[in-house]
């Protein structure tokens, strides 16, 4: 990874140790096991879609389904995971929740790979029928989900839950992979450019549809933790589609394509819940939350693009010229 | 050096080759062979089903007819992976390069498995690699950071890397400046003694001839004939690519709007990596402008359009001082630049030939701010018929027509205004295949004998020597030498080009 792709990392790091050392100070409940370890779980289903999102920015689209399939999972989980199974019909019942993810991605894939819609476009279809289907299982929230299953997926070491270390190691086996293997630099390549790709023998159309899978599969994951919080079959489920979106590209992905990191991503979801869960300890109303988000975002963007945007303005600056290279760095010769 | 004889092996062989897009036959049975060692050159106008001929050889395209054998061995089904792993590399004009990777990293996706090191190893492998094909590059930039030329020597490179049994090289020459052409070309010599076949499509024939053994010539999709490189000559070539003797290659130069009056002073011009340019041209003449490329030519050109900042320095047109400042003064002023970028900088490529044509005269076209769509109509058939510019219709979008035809359009532009006192022209016949670009160069000649100055900046010295009055030779920035009259030739311009580095600066 080039020095550009550590920004979004260092940056995030230091906001989060930035951001928890002034509550700590401040108020005493942040540092409390109770309140980490909530902090926690609360990021978990945000961490695992937002990491299947990176898959689809990866490759150049985007997923807005995501929030319907975690909505549609968390009902369905209403019905497969209910009170008193056994274990047996408790692993098909999951089973049944990772199906629903696996056959979103399939559909979802089908219909950008082989009919050639824009991503966009097809997810929001997908969104739409997910989120009908969801409204007619349950018109509104009712069946309980197994509380045995909750307490496993909350399982916890002390503050820290058992899923969050899962979640970190990944992330970081996905990023060594993303850029110190070849199929993760072809995986880039993809995303960066799929003509060239295509001309060095890559399976470019194999490589998006899986991301699309993948992206869908890790939305029904999320939809477990998603379940685990609301702990009923509610179809109304939070915003995760725009918010995952945001997590990813404030880790550092690209809209284009090509450029983002898992680390990155994680430590988004994990400053996105921070500041979700630091307002209300200083009484502040949730609404500001969401405005610091966005406010945040398009700083992170600005901060991100700013070696490209000192080379396009250095280039107006000589005139109204061609770009000589993609972003700021200078020419050699 | 010697051909290699009919004793050997094949290493890649098209027959009876057919491929139909829609209702267009773009090539029909043809047979084509490479053996080891030899260069083999495919030359046609564009559009003839070259690039089609090597889409189907490199497993790009899938042939609707014919088989086609790598080293010896039936290509089943139509991938680039299986044509590559037969043994087959190609470079491809427009590059097959992730511009945000590096060097390296372009090179490592390359590469085929049994030639890849591990990850770790990646930078050394790529530095001696790059340095065994004698390609003298750094590995860590991105690939973006690169000069065009550049780019074209490691795609070459990265087409090497499997160790094909044949190379297709599409138009490798056109970023390249006369320097750099032989350089690529020791290259492939190189290449071919050590027993690759070459396949080498161009549309540079000077440069087919020079470089190959055998010439297959294509036309409207059929195969011409394949001729031995030794007993042919340009003219013959060409006889044979456009189906007919081509009357005479450059309009004459009449001088019909020839004026003893100055129409273009640029005095003392500075700008980015180019001057101080002192140059006089006279009304209704052509000035070349020659030199290897990246000379400070295309800045200048493009600083008296406006498009490029200048630091200091005069230029006046008519006798008025000269607006500088952005591409609207120039314009205004009746400065028109044909832009080597057509398709980024001049045309609106999704657009119709309509819309593409009448872009900047539409107030002529209607009362009151509305468009007359007859009479917009009318404008634009009498252009395309003055012009010579073939399409299915005016509603056609621009980029589905041909590279020569796409400059055609934007050339109706400056015929349109009728203000025009410079036209600046930038690589005017780039991706222009031979036919056209009579067409081009008789409108441009048109234009200087109704008493237009026009500058031409041009990579090819040929081009430079028919069409011109008179030609300056750039290097670093500045005019290091000037060619008229009798003087005024191919050879001595690129003699003149080789040897400019070294000249000194005239008065």
């Amino acid at each position: 990874m080039r020095f550009r792709g550590w920004i979004p990392l260092v940056l995030l790091a230091a906001l989060i140790v930035a951001v928890s050392a002034y509550t700590a100070v401040r108020q005493d409940a942040f540092l409390t096991e109770y309140n980490l370890n909530n902090l926690l779980l609360a990021t978990m289903p945000l961490a695992l879609v937002a990491i299947g999102q990176t898959n689809a920015l990866l490759v150049g689209g985007f997923d807005v389904s995501v929030a319907a399939l975690i909505t549609m999972c968390v009902v369905t989980a209403s019905f497969t995971l209910k009170p008193d199974e056994t274990t047996f019909s408790l692993f098909l019942g999951a089973l049944a929740i990772v199906g629903v993810g696996f056959a979103t991605g399939i559909f979802n894939a089908t219909l950008i790979r082989v009919l050639r819609l824009p991503s966009i476009i097809a997810t929001l279809g997908t969104l739409s029928i997910l989120e009908g289907a969801s409204l007619l299982l349950r018109a509104s929230p009712q069946g309980e989900i197994n509380s045995n299953v909750i307490d496993a997926l909350n399982t916890s070491i002390g503050f820290m839950p058992v899923a969050f270390i899962g979640v970190v190691l990944f992330v970081v086996l996905a990023d060594v992979w993303l850029y110190r293997t070849r199929t993760g630099m072809a995986v880039r390549a993809v995303g960066l450019d799929e003509t060239s790709a295509r001309r060095l023998g890559m399976s470019t159309g194999l490589v998006i549809f899986l991301a699309f899978v993948v992206c869908s599969v890790m939305a029904s994951i999320a939809g477990f933790y998603s379940a685990a919080q609301v702990q009923i079959g509610s179809p109304i489920i939070g915003d995760y589609a725009l918010t995952s979106i945001a997590a990813a590209v404030l880790g550092g992905a690209s809209l284009a394509g090509g450029r983002g990191s898992f680390v990155g991503t994680l430590l988004a979801a994990l400053f996105l819940s921070l500041i979700n869960n630091v307002l209300p300890l200083f009484q502040q109303p949730a609404e500001y939350a969401q405005m610091t988000i966005g406010v945040l975002i398009l700083l992170a963007l600005v901060l991100y693009q700013a070696p490209e945007l000192v080379g396009r303005l250095r280039t107006s600056w000589g005139g109204v010229g061609r770009l000589q290279t993609n972003d700021g760095e200078a020419p050699t010769g | 050096m010697s051909s290699p004889g009919p004793e050997t092996p094949v290493v890649l062989s098209l027959r009876g080759v057919s491929k139909a897009f829609g209702a267009v036959q773009a090539v029909r049975d043809v047979n084509f062979d490479c053996r080891g060692g030899e260069i083999h050159a495919l030359v046609g106008e564009n559009g003839s089903g070259k690039s089609t001929l090597l889409g189907m050889a490199s497993g790009f395209l899938v042939p609707d007819d014919g088989e086609i054998e790598i080293d010896g061995r039936r290509r089943r089904r139509g991938s680039p992976a299986e044509a590559r792993q037969l043994g087959l590399g190609i470079a491809y004009q427009t590059t097959s390069h992730i511009l945000d990777l590096s060097i390296a990293e372009n090179l490592y996706l390359a590469a085929p498995g049994k030639e890849r090191p591990t990850y770790t190893r990646m930078a050394g492998w790529a530095a001696s690699m790059l340095e065994e094909f004698g390609v003298d590059l750094p590995v860590g930039p991105r690939v973006g950071a690169l000069s065009l030329a550049q780019r074209q020597f490691l795609e070459v490179v990265k087409a090497l890397l499997a160790r094909p049994k044949v190379l297709l090289l599409d138009e490798p020459t056109t970023a390249l400046g006369p320097q750099e052409v032989q350089q690529l070309h020791a290259l492939v010599h190189e290449r071919s003694r050590a027993g690759v076949g070459i396949v080498y499509v161009s549309h540079r024939l000077p440069e087919v001839l020079q470089i190959a053994d055998r010439i297959t010539v294509l036309r409207d999709g059929v195969k011409q004939g394949t001729f031995e490189a030794a007993g042919m000559s340009e003219d013959a070539l060409v006889a044979h690519m456009i189906g007919r003797p081509l009357q005479q290659a450059f309009p004459k130069r009449e001088g019909e709007g020839r004026g003893p009056e100055v129409m273009l002073d640029v005095a003392e011009l500075r700008g980015d990596r180019f001057g101080p340019v002192d140059l006089k041209v006279e009304k209704g003449e052509i000035l070349g402008i020659a030199g290897a490329e990246g000379n400070g030519q295309e800045r200048f050109l493009r600083a008296l359009a406006g498009v490029e900042r200048t630091s200091s320095g005069r230029v006046s047109c008519d006798g008025v001082e000269l607006n500088t400042k952005s591409p609207l003064g120039t314009l205004r002023q009746g400065v028109v630049l044909l832009s080597g970028d057509r398709m980024q900088e001049s045309l609106f490529p999704v657009l119709s030939v309509r819309a593409n044509t009448t872009i900047q005269v539409l107030r002529r076209l209607g009362p009151f701010g509305f468009l007359s769509r007859r009479r917009e109509r009318r404008t634009v058939n009498e252009m395309a018929s003055r012009l010579r510019i073939r399409m299915a219709s005016v509603e056609q979008p621009v980029q589905s027509l041909s590279g020569g035809n796409q400059q055609k359009v934007s050339l109706t532009r400056p015929f349109l205004r009728g203000d025009v006192k410079l036209i600046l022209a930038d690589e005017p016949t780039q991706g222009v295949d031979v036919g056209a670009r009579f067409d081009i160069y008789e409108a441009l000649r048109a234009k200087a004998n109704e008493g237009v100055a026009l500058i031409v900046k041009s990579s090819d010295p040929l081009e430079l020597a028919g069409l011109c009055d008179r030609v300056i030779v750039m290097s670093r920035g500045v005019i290091v030498d000037e060619i008229a009259g009798n003087e005024l030739g191919e050879q001595r311009i690129v003699e003149a080009i080789v040897g400019g580095r070294a000249a000194k600066v005239q008065a």
